[in-house]
Parts: structure tokens; sequence; C-alpha cells
């Protein structure tokens, strides 16, 4: 009985798929266990994709979505970028603000959704493009035909390129194949979990999701939640951004335009509802990892783009049916218990 | 001030043909005359036929209150469908033509089957289509632009009668129809029915599964039109094709003042929102702007009219509880 309960986790199911694609992929070419070109590149790339699915996550606990993710991470990045090619600030100064424009990109969508009723789709839709033209504008009127700040910060490689390895307590080092970018993922997967698990906020942004008007009656300030779950995710995507930046390089408008579907493909496959008042913190991690792990395995078998996109679209349809053929097969076998 | 009903009930639409007059005049007397050339003019003219089409397509999904963002790459993989049948297989244009349209209505069909069988918002659906179809136009045009098919078919896209280009033409009578289909037919009224109000629809007996059905068939059928305007109009398709459509369909109609809570049309509207949004992207390529204003200031406008048309909804709620007092 206990072992099926295990079983009924979608979390452990998952987690139990990904490491048996692992596997597959592995054994198929075992070019795919190689620890610097593919564990690690994978766990920086899933450290980074985490956090952006934890900023759609925190959108999608309220109900709402945020079509914008890619291009707020984008505007952080710029943000930090100039500030380092310009204003000659450290590494973490420049972060700090990079994260804060997340923040307010995240309040002004908020903001604009509270105020004017409109669907979030439509305004982060609406915002994603302004944004697109905004940080394109920007990088080709103060860079020219290079379009990217390349100026690097002290310390920068450390985060790109270091591992666990390098980091000792003693005579005992960390394993080589975890890069260092998972620790700021694992910082915020804790505080966004703790948020949701523990806070009063959390749960308050968990009614707000579930049922709007049964929380505005319970005296939820529910307007005043609408705006604070876009900041957090605006902040959450800034966080993203500045990760993607690190890992790339230089801070150029490409950065985060490849996110959107990601973003959701975490949180979802995890078990996030998309209606709302239901999240998957750890879901969204593992989630995450094995979609880059299908993605990974296909493209060192060889299997150019177009796959793989057909593939990630098959695994966000499967997924998303999985609820409704189990709420099928429920009431088949209720029906035969009648 | 009180204005006649019939104005009150149009006014985006009125409003919308003014900017456009507006617009339009400004821009041919900053151009000295110039856009008023018979090039021009044509330009102007060829490649407004289909913002028009897909802004329809996506009206006819925004109607039921949901969604269509596959619309791009929809539109892209039955390009590449036409092009390849017509290039390497040497299909006869009609058939490329009529194999073209029936696909994307299948997709189209899909995406709705695919809805009213797992129940999901069409956001996601369509997200999902949107990924597995941009594998296959990848796949289907590779990194090539094909180009070998008979050039009658490009020909025909420069033709025009009385200054009008034909695809223009086509463009128009496609909205035309769909208004008739609206406004005349009973499958048309259903759907709608089932956008305003899903409940009162299957309360008085809509099936509102068909009606999402039919929406999302009747989308894949519009970017069939599209797909082929596209085809007509362009010397070659590469895997670029229906890159850009998203938020140009969505502009249209929602600037035209569909809502997005579904129940409304305006075909008219999305017709002229179309046209302004050209006259934009005309306006750029005028005063020389770098293309990434284009995009700020149709995102910048489509907010404040979903912002506007809000504001209005509310305000007539208001009205109609203060009358609900006196009675």
């Amino acid at each position: 009985m206990k072992f099926k309960k295990i079983f009924n986790d979608q979390r452990v199911v998952l987690t139990l798929l990904t490491i048996a694609l692992f596997i597959f992929f592995g054994l198929r070419n075992s070019a795919f266990f190689n620890v610097d070109f593919v564990i690690y590149p994978l766990l920086r790339d899933g450290a980074t994709l985490t956090v952006i699915g934890l900023a759609q996550l925190c959108v999608l606990s309220i109900g709402h979505l945020n079509l914008a993710v890619g291009r707020m991470a984008a505007v952080s990045a710029l943000v930090a970028g100039a500030s380092y090619q310009y204003w000659g600030l450290t590494l973490v100064q420049g972060a700090i603000l990079g994260v804060l424009a997340g923040a307010l990109l995240g309040a002004i969508t908020g903001w604009i959704i509270v105020k004017s009723q409109v669907n979030a789709f439509i305004v982060t839709l609406a915002m994603d493009f302004a944004l697109l033209g905004l940080v394109t504008f920007i990088y080709v009127t103060f860079t020219g035909a290079t379009a990217a700040f390349t100026t690097k910060p002290a310390g920068m490689d450390y985060w790109r390129s270091k591992s666990l390895a390098d980091f000792c307590l003693g005579p005992i080092c960390g394993p080589k194949a975890l890069p260092m970018m998972l620790v700021p993922a694992i910082f915020c997967l804790i505080l966004v979990s703790f948020m949701y698990s523990k806070t009063r906020l959390g749960r308050e942004l968990l009614s707000t999701g579930s049922n709007l008007r049964a929380a505005k009656l319970s005296g939820i300030p529910v307007e005043n939640r609408v705006m604070t779950a876009h900041i957090f995710s605006g902040t959450l995507a800034g966080i993203g951004g500045l990760m993607l930046a690190y890992t790339n390089g230089s801070f150029t408008a490409a950065i985060g335009s490849q996110v959107m579907l990601p973003s959701f493909l975490g949180p979802v496959l995890g078990g996030t509802l998309l209606a709302g008042g239901a999240v998957a913190v750890l879901g969204t991690f593992i989630g995450t990892m094995m979609t880059l792990v299908i993605r990974q395995g296909l493209s060192v078998q060889g299997i150019g783009l177009e796959t793989l996109n057909i593939a990630l679209g098959l695994v966000l349809l499967l997924a998303l049916s999985v609820g409704q053929i189990q709420k099928m097969f429920t009431s088949i076998k209720l029906r035969g218990k009648k | 001030m009180k204005l006649p009903v019939f104005f009150k009930n149009r006014m985006t639409e009125f409003s919308l043909s003014v900017i456009f007059v507006i617009g339009f005049l400004a821009l041919v007397l900053t151009s000295n005359g110039v856009f008023l050339s018979r090039a021009s003019l044509q330009g102007f003219l060829t490649y407004l036929a289909v913002p028009i089409a897909i802004g329809l397509a996506q009206m006819v999904v925004l109607c039921i209150g949901q969604m269509n963002l596959a619309v791009g790459t929809m539109g892209g993989v039955s390009c590449a469908i036409m092009a390849v049948l017509m290039a390497d297989h040497n299909l006869p244009i009609w058939l490329a033509i009529f194999i073209g349209l029936f696909s994307a209505t299948a997709m189209g069909a899909i995406n709705g089957a695919l809805v009213v069988l797992t129940q999901l918002n069409g956001f996601i659906i369509t997200l999902g289509t949107y990924t597995i179809l941009l594998g296959f136009q990848y796949r289907l045009v590779k990194t090539f632009t094909i180009d070998k098919y008979p050039s009658s078919l490009p020909e025909f896209g420069k033709r025009n009668i009385l200054g009008f280009p034909y695809i223009l033409v086509i463009a128009i009578i496609t909205a035309i129809l769909l208004s008739l289909f609206f406004s005349r037919t009973i499958i048309g009224r259903r759907v709608l029915a089932t956008g305003g109000n899903p409940l009162a629809a299957r309360l008085s007996g809509v099936s509102n599964n068909r009606s999402i059905f039919i929406a999302h068939t009747l989308s894949g059928l519009l970017i069939g039109v599209a797909s082929v305007i596209t085809i007509a109009s362009l010397p070659g398709i590469n895997r670029s094709i229906g890159g850009d459509w998203l938020l140009a369909s969505f502009a249209a109609p929602i600037i035209g003042g569909v809502l997005m809570s579904g129940g409304t049309i305006a075909i008219y509207g999305t017709v002229i929102a179309a046209g302004v949004v050209r006259l934009v992207d005309i306006a750029r390529a005028q005063y020389s702007l770098d293309p990434s204003i284009v995009s700020l200031s149709v995102g910048v406008v489509t907010l404040s009219t979903v912002a506007l048309s809000e504001w209005r909804r509310r305000r007539t709620e208001r009205q109609n509880e203060g009358m609900k007092e006196l009675i």
C-alpha cells in the first residue's frame, strides 16, 4: 500500500523517468556520460532554466501567465551589462541592479494588470513585444554593430566555468560535475518552496489562484497579491537572465529569447496547475531536467533541431493530457463499481 | 453629448477609420506625394492582405474566448507544403493550393479536437502544436529558399484590378464571407453564443464543444488563405515565414475592438486596424527608423487599446447597474 503511495507522487515518477532516460541515452552513446562536455553543461543549463521556470511558477500560482519572462531576463542582463561597461560596477553591484530592474518590470506588469483588469496573457504579450523593441534598440544605439556589452567584471568566469570541485571544506571538495550555477538555483528553490509551504503570503497567493472571489471574500488583498506574484516573477526572471548572461559570456539582445517554452515545460511537467492554486517547486527542477535530458540526449544521437522541437511539443501535450486521461480512467472505474 | 446609436456602437471602427485616413494623408504629404505613386501604393496594398487574413484567423478563436499561438507556424508549414509540392513534385498549382488550404484546416481541426478532448486552455494546446509544427516547418524547408515553382503564381500576386491587387481582393472577399458566416448562419451565431456565455449557450442547447472545434478549424482555414496569399506575394519560401505573425495577428483584432473574453467580433475593425498597423510599418521605412521601433509602438498601442476597451466595458456595466436600480 505504502509502495503504491510513493508511485502516486508525480515527482517520484518524474525522477525515475528522468534517470531512466539518462541511462538509456548513455547506453546508446557512451559520450553522454562525459562529465565535462555533457553532464556539467546539462546541470548548468538546468540550473538557469529552473530559476526561469520558478519565475513562471510564481505567476502560474495565481492563475496568470507571463509571456515576457524571457524579455524580462534580457532587460536584467542589459542593465547589469551596461553597469559593468559604463559605470564600472563590481559583479555583485551590477547583479543587484539587474535583478532590481527585473523586479521593477514585474511590478509595472502587475500594476497594469491590476489597474486595467486586462487578461495577464495579453498584457505580458504586449510587454514582450515592447521590451523586445526597447532592448534591441538600446543595444544597437549604444554599441553599434557589435550589439553587445562585452566587459567582463572580475569573478564572472568563476560562476561560468567553475564547479563545486573548487569549493572545499577542509580536505573534502565537491564533485566536479556540479556547476557553481547550481548554488543560486538551489537558493531560489529553497526560498520559493519555503514561501509557498510555510508562510502566510504563499498561502494567500495560492488561494488567490484557486478561487479569486473566495479569496477576496475571506479578506485577502487579492490585488496586492497579484502585484506580489508578478514582482516575484520579474525578480526570478532577472536572476535567470543574469545566469544566462554569465553562461553566455557577453550581454546581448538574444539572451532569453529561447526560454518561453521551457519556462512552461518545467513547472507544468512538475505538476503545477495552469489554472492556478497548486505549485510544484521541486517538480519544476525535475521537470526542467527531464526536458533537458531529452533535448541533450537526442542531440548527442545526432538528431537535428527540427526533431527536437517535435519531441518537446509532444512531451508537453502528453504531460498535459495525463491528468485528463487519469480522470477518464477513474470515472470508468467508478462506473464499474456502481 | 448624445451620439446616435449607430455611431455609439461603432465608435472603435469609426475612430480607427479617421486615424487611417489622417495617417494616410500625413504619409502622402510628408513624402511629397511619392506615396501616391503606383509602385508604392501597390506595395502598401499587396502586403496588407496577409495581416488582414491572419488577424481574422486570430479573431475567430478570440471570439470563443481562446487564442491560437500557432498561427505563425501553421502558416509556415502550409506555405512549405505548397512550395515543396510544386517545386519538388511538380504538382499543378490548383492542386497544391487545395492541399495547402486543406492541411492548414486540418491543423486547425487538430487544435480544436485537442482542446475539446483534453478540456485544457487553448493557449497551452496551441503552444504545444506551435513547437511541433515549428519542427515540421524546419524539416520541410531546411535552410533553403524554395522558389522553383511555376512563375505564374508570383505573377498572379502582382496583377491588379483598378489598382487593387487580386490578393487584397481575395482577403476582402474572405472578410465579407466571414461576416456573412457570423451574421447569417446558425452555426456562426452558435459559435458567438458560446463565446459570450458558455453556460447560457449550453442551457439553450448549443454544443460548446462543437463551437470550439468549429472556431479552431475555421481559424485553420483562414490561415490557409493567408498562406496562399503569402506564397503568391513573395518571391520564395524559407523557414522564416510566419515568424512575425503572432503579434500582428493579435494586434489587428484587438485594436479593432474584439474583446479577449470572447463573444464579440469586429470584422471591419480588424481589417481597418490591419491597415493602420501597415501604415506604421510604411512610416518606419519612410523615415528610416529602426525596425525595433515598430514592435515597440505596436506593443504599446495594443496594450493601451485593451486597457481602454476594458475601461469602457466597466463604465457600461456601471451604467447598466444604475439602470437596474431605477427599474
